[in-house]
């Protein structure tokens, strides 16, 4: 079953497209046995051809714009987003038409498609403050008392690398995404995940803050 | 399979000396760059192990445990034991596989061994069962005295644990297990409940600690491992968690970094 | 000759969840207030952080948040006939140390004790007859009334902002809680926890029998939330690493979470980490203590003189304290004569285990400390005990808390140890099974009891306390007879395989039963069998009070934080508006 090995974290030794199918089933009897479609790979590509236009031809996002990087992510958040869009938990003006346009197997489709994808990363801007990088580092492997704050690995997954069914990857995440996303969390705008943790978060976290978490994670599309 | 636990991990954690112990019979596990001893040789001191080799060419998992605490005797025993103990199934790997050996020789030869943790003043007596470990060794000095006096045996009847066909083997466990032999000091009875718990330790214990090789065991279970934030998951009533088992030692690459040296305490 | 240090007002001997809360009031009211903790300081972030937190081995098998035995242990014998022994390792119960204590590594399950509970003995001799008991048990009224604490649970409940559901509210019954519960002035300060698919399927069980099942109360908590000292709490996330782990989340109640950060801010307290109270110094007198003597982690010998001390060092540390200070008699088992040490009790625990079919799948590793469902119906004297000959009895209920592999890989009876057979039925069952905790009263008896060990020494060479204890058979005919009512709900379950598993003596230190440790210095209304009287201030000596469980004369069904957290601010209501006042013997003795 786990032969995708870290398939459901960010991509780091993505199989090829053959193991994918094989596996793809296995692996997501999950939502077989709660009666909801199991994702194809190879159906979601034909899906993913429309997302190209925004989330880049290999799903490797659009930085400039903030549009978020879908390669590799993990396969249970991709999912949820996309529903969630669907019925309003999430909204966003772009995604809340685009997702309607598709159904709930489409959507399954595409999730699987983008997990299994690796992509090149962004290639690097300018290098980023070496002390916002340092702060971001210790805010996501260790967090900080005074502020409350977890690190963000707890769900995330080693350094921001992603946990399936909890914390989506942020390695090599788009920075101008992650402060976005932030802000929404912050000011309430986003709610859609369990037991308001990020709201929680992102309250604790100041601009600052937001901004050396943001760098570091998109740091990591370049790091060893 | 990315989580490998590279042959330069071992290296980073047991310092550059290797000594390499060549174990009698036929180990069940191959050991790369193995350094000519004669047989009967105790642990070789490090300073006296050649200089390392180049790691063999990695095909398929050759790698075997590199041991430090257990001799090639104790090791034989030990590897044939732990294999009894948790065989390789259908279900999934045996102790073997799952590198438990290499978890109790660094155990052994680590903190734990040494006594972490344990009331060590006499005087002593042997007390109700009621009352638990009464004897003084620690568990370093209760498997050293334990296999020695098992491996003696073995010796005068011309023939190895590891030697003895599978019915053979268990048989001869049990009798550890409730014949209440003496190894030396150590009853028989406390040194296979030692032997059981760390072979099971070994076998569901994190990765970091060596053994539970590429976290199979759990992979067979179905236990996620130790990032583990189920606040959604836990709705799913009766749905099965599918999700590859994560480890305290991975990086963001998936690769495992093994450190048995980590203290009890906090 | 130890350094003599500057007076303090209040000296306070273990800095855990009793000794902060303490130590934070009286600070707070205006109070010089010393902490002394023989652990390390630890916060949230970094020591409690993930990954490394979750792992099993380190925290739960070799118990790395647990008083280190090679410096103190406890020597322990079934009864008076034999040599008490040093457990050299724990497992039956894991005292914690360090800053905030036990209460760092506990599940969160949080239970208020009920009114019948604290006049047992007139109760029970009311209900049942004055020869209904056997003639060992030496059970004792409080002292208290449960209308007297109820304030003081409430104010612990919203300290940590406990999750749960009301049962009884100002006398009238709430569906969906605990019907048995004693009434209650408000309801919990965060809504119950999520039922996980255990929980739910006894909850049906239970039901179809005519039980009453609820939401366990706890302290791990189900939404975010601020608590009246304005500390910041998170929502738990069910990882499974509760008990025996340190909470990363902010999402247990532990103090850390709930009133270290208003403590430490506070000029007037201040907090030494490392050093091993010795003893409680007393004047010629012996009336009267003048303060404490420690030892730092440097090996170096302090004097602390104070106006007042409080010990709040876990109840087996509260005892063998009293006992190593000289202050109150000690308890001898041939005579009945003395107090300090008698009465000490425990938890009567059994478990029943239903196993399901493949198809079932339970997922065990998702759980919180304290995220169960449980009845209340064969708990404390909630049923007719007439004919049954014991008194007491369990809460029952699915609150297993993990799926932790090396210590839960559940497998039914007669499956072999090792070995092929025993492999498979892990894998067979792993997933597929739901245990129930049978969680039992311990009442005390004669010849349980607390005293110093003549042998044995830790590191400091000061005589380990000795435990003499086993089952009362009251216990054990308890414990038969819930488990008997356990196992009806797991057939009600649709379980293949039921098997019940009920507490069987002789006690043993071997096995995990909770570290529910109770008396040694129990409170009461009379000093010739009670060691502190209903304010936890010592008959002997008065400028000494001693909060923990060791005050609870015997043991209840159900877990002893909430009660000791009741009793904590119970005791510091006491302190500040009786002794500071007038200080003295608040009781006449």
């Amino acid at each position: 079953m786990i032969a995708r090995g870290r398939m459901t974290a960010c991509v780091r030794n993505p199989p090829t497209r053959i193991l994918v199918l094989g596996f793809v089933a296995t692996l997501w009897s999950a939502y077989a046995a709660g009666g909801e479609p199991v994702g194809d790979a190879t159906r979601g590509a034909v899906v993913a051809q429309a997302c190209a236009v925004c989330h880049g031809k290999l799903g490797e996002g659009n930085f400039p714009l903030g549009y978020p990087r879908l390669a590799g992510q993990t396969e249970n958040y991709l999912r949820k987003q996309l529903e969630d869009f669907v019925t309003g938990r999430r909204s966003n003006p772009l995604m809340d038409a685009i997702t309607r346009m598709y159904n709930e197997q489409q959507r399954a489709d595409a999730a699987a498609y983008y997990a299994s994808r690796s992509a090149p990363y962004a290639p690097a801007g300018a290098p980023a403050d070496p002390r916002l990088l340092a702060r971001g580092r210790l805010l996501v492997r260790t967090g900080d008392e005074a502020r409350q704050l977890q690190a963000c690995a707890n769900c995330h997954g080693p350094d921001g690398s992603g946990e399936d069914f909890a914390g989506p990857c942020l390695v090599g995440q788009s920075a101008t995404y992650v402060v976005n996303v932030l802000n929404e969390w912050k000011s309430g705008a986003r709610n859609n995940d369990g037991g308001r943790q990020m709201q929680v978060v992102a309250t604790r976290l100041d601009e600052k803050d937001a901004a050396a978490v943001a760098a570091y994670a998109e740091s990591l599309g370049h790091a060893k | 399979m990315t989580e490998q636990i590279t042959r330069r991990s071992f290296f980073k954690t047991v310092g550059s000396a290797t000594a390499v112990p060549v174990a009698l019979g036929t180990p069940l596990l191959a050991i790369a760059d193995a350094t000519a001893m004669e047989p009967g040789d105790a642990r070789a001191p490090p300073a006296a192990a050649a200089a390392t080799s180049a790691p063999a060419p990695a095909a398929a998992d050759t790698e075997a445990p590199l041991y430090l605490f257990f001799n090639a005797e104790e090791a034989a025993f030990i590897e044939a034991a732990c294999e009894r103990l948790i065989p390789a199934d259908e279900t999934g790997p045996g102790a073997l596989e799952a590198w438990v050996p290499n978890y109790l020789d660094k155990q052994l030869g680590g903190a734990w061994g040494a006594g972490e943790r344990l009331y060590r003043s006499g005087p002593w007596q042997a007390g109700t069962p009621s009352q638990g470990y009464q004897l003084p060794f620690t568990p370093a000095e209760l498997f050293h005295t334990a296999l020695r006096a098992i491996n003696l045996h073995f010796a005068s009847t011309g023939k190895t644990f590891a030697q003895g066909t599978a019915e053979e083997q268990d048989a001869y466990l049990k009798s550890l297990e409730t014949g209440g032999a003496d190894l030396d000091g150590v009853p028989s009875g406390v040194f296979f409940d030692s032997l059981l718990k760390m072979t099971i330790e070994g076998y569901f214990s994190d990765p970091v600690y060596g053994g539970n090789r590429n976290m199979a065991a759990w992979k067979m279970i179905g236990f996620p491992g130790a990032y583990a934030n189920y606040y959604d998951a836990i709705d799913r009533h009766g749905v099965k968690f599918e999700r590859a088992p994560m480890s305290i030692g991975e990086d963001r690459h998936g690769h495992v970094h093994v450190d048995p040296n980590i203290p009890a305490s906090l | 000759m130890p350094q003599k240090l500057k007076e303090t007002d209040v000296v306070i001997i273990g800095v855990g969840m009793t000794g902060s809360i303490i130590a934070k009031e009286l600070a707070a009211a205006g109070y010089k207030v010393v902490g002394l903790e023989r652990g390390q300081p630890r916060f949230t972030v970094p020591d409690f952080q993930s990954p490394s937190v979750h792992d099993e081995l380190r925290f739960d098998v070799r118990k790395a948040l647990m008083q280190d035995n090679t410096r103190e242990a406890v020597t322990f014998r079934n009864n008076s006939s034999q040599t008490a022994l040093p457990i050299r390792r724990w497992e039956s119960f894991l005292p914690g140390t360090g800053l905030g204590g036990s209460h760092v590594h506990w599940n969160g399950q949080t239970y208020r004790f009920q009114a019948n509970d604290f006049e047992l003995a007139s109760r029970t001799r009311q209900r049942y007859g004055a020869k209904f008991l056997d003639p060992d048990i030496s059970i004792q009224d409080w002292g208290v009334t449960y209308a007297e604490l109820e304030p003081h649970y409430d104010r612990f409940e919203y300290l940590l902002g406990t999750s749960g559901k009301a049962g009884n509210l100002n006398g009238q019954i709430q569906p969906g809680g605990d019907p048995f519960e004693s009434p209650r002035s408000r309801g919990y300060p965060t809504p119950p926890m999520k039922e996980h698919f255990q929980g739910a399927t006894f909850r049906k069980a239970a039901t179809s029998l005519g039980y009453h099942p609820f939401p366990q109360p706890s302290s791990n908590l189900s939404q975010p939330y601020t608590n009246p000292e304005g500390v910041k709490l998170n929502a738990c996330v069910f990882c499974g690493f509760c008990e025996r782990y340190a909470c990363e989340h902010y999402a247990k109640a532990v103090p850390q979470t709930i009133i270290l950060p208003v403590l430490m801010r506070n000029p007037n307290f201040e907090l030494r980490t490392g050093c091993q109270v010795q003893r409680i110094n007393l004047d010629s007198t012996r009336r009267k203590a003048t303060g404490v003597t420690y030892i730092d982690a440097a090996g170096r010998e302090f004097e602390q003189p104070a106006s007042l001390v409080v010990t709040t060092s876990f109840a087996l540390n509260n005892v063998r304290m009293l006992l190593l200070s000289g202050i109150g008699a000690r308890y001898d088992p041939s005579t009945g004569k003395g107090v300090v040490g008698r009465n000490y009790a425990y938890q009567t625990m059994s478990t029943v285990a239903s196993f399901f079919g493949e198809d079932f799948i339970v997922n065990p590793f998702m759980a919180s400390g304290a995220s169960g469902t449980l009845i209340n119906d064969f708990a404390g004297d909630n049923f007719d005990h007439g004919g049954l000959g014991f008194i007491g009895g369990a809460f029952i209920g699915a609150v297993n808390t993990n799926g932790r592999p090396i210590q839960y890989h559940p497998v039914p009876p007669g499956t072999p140890a090792w070995g092929k057979g025993w492999k498979q039925a892990v894998v067979a069952h792993y997933n597929h099974t739901i245990m129930l905790s049978l969680h039992g009263s311990s009442v005390s008896q004669k010849q349980n009891y607390l005293d110093l060990d003549p042998t044995y020494k830790d590191a400091w060479g000061q005589p380990l306390l000795r435990m003499t204890f086993d089952f009362p058979k009251n216990d054990l005919r308890m414990a038969e007879y819930v488990t008997a009512r356990g196992v009806e709900i797991g057939r009600a379950t649709g379980a293949k395989q039921v098997a019940g598993n009920p507490r069987k003596g002789p006690y043993t230190i071997t096995q995990y039963q909770t570290t529910h440790n109770t008396g040694g210095t129990i409170m009461g209304s009379d000093p010739k069998t009670s060691v502190v009287n209903k304010y936890l201030q010592s008959w002997s000596v008065s400028n000494v009070f001693v909060v923990g469980a060791s005050n609870f004369p015997q043991n209840a069904s159900w877990n002893p934080t909430g009660t000791i957290g009741a009793l904590t601010y119970w005791a510091i209501d006491a302190m500040k508006n009786r002794y500071f006042r007038n200080p003295g013997p608040l009781v006449s003795a």
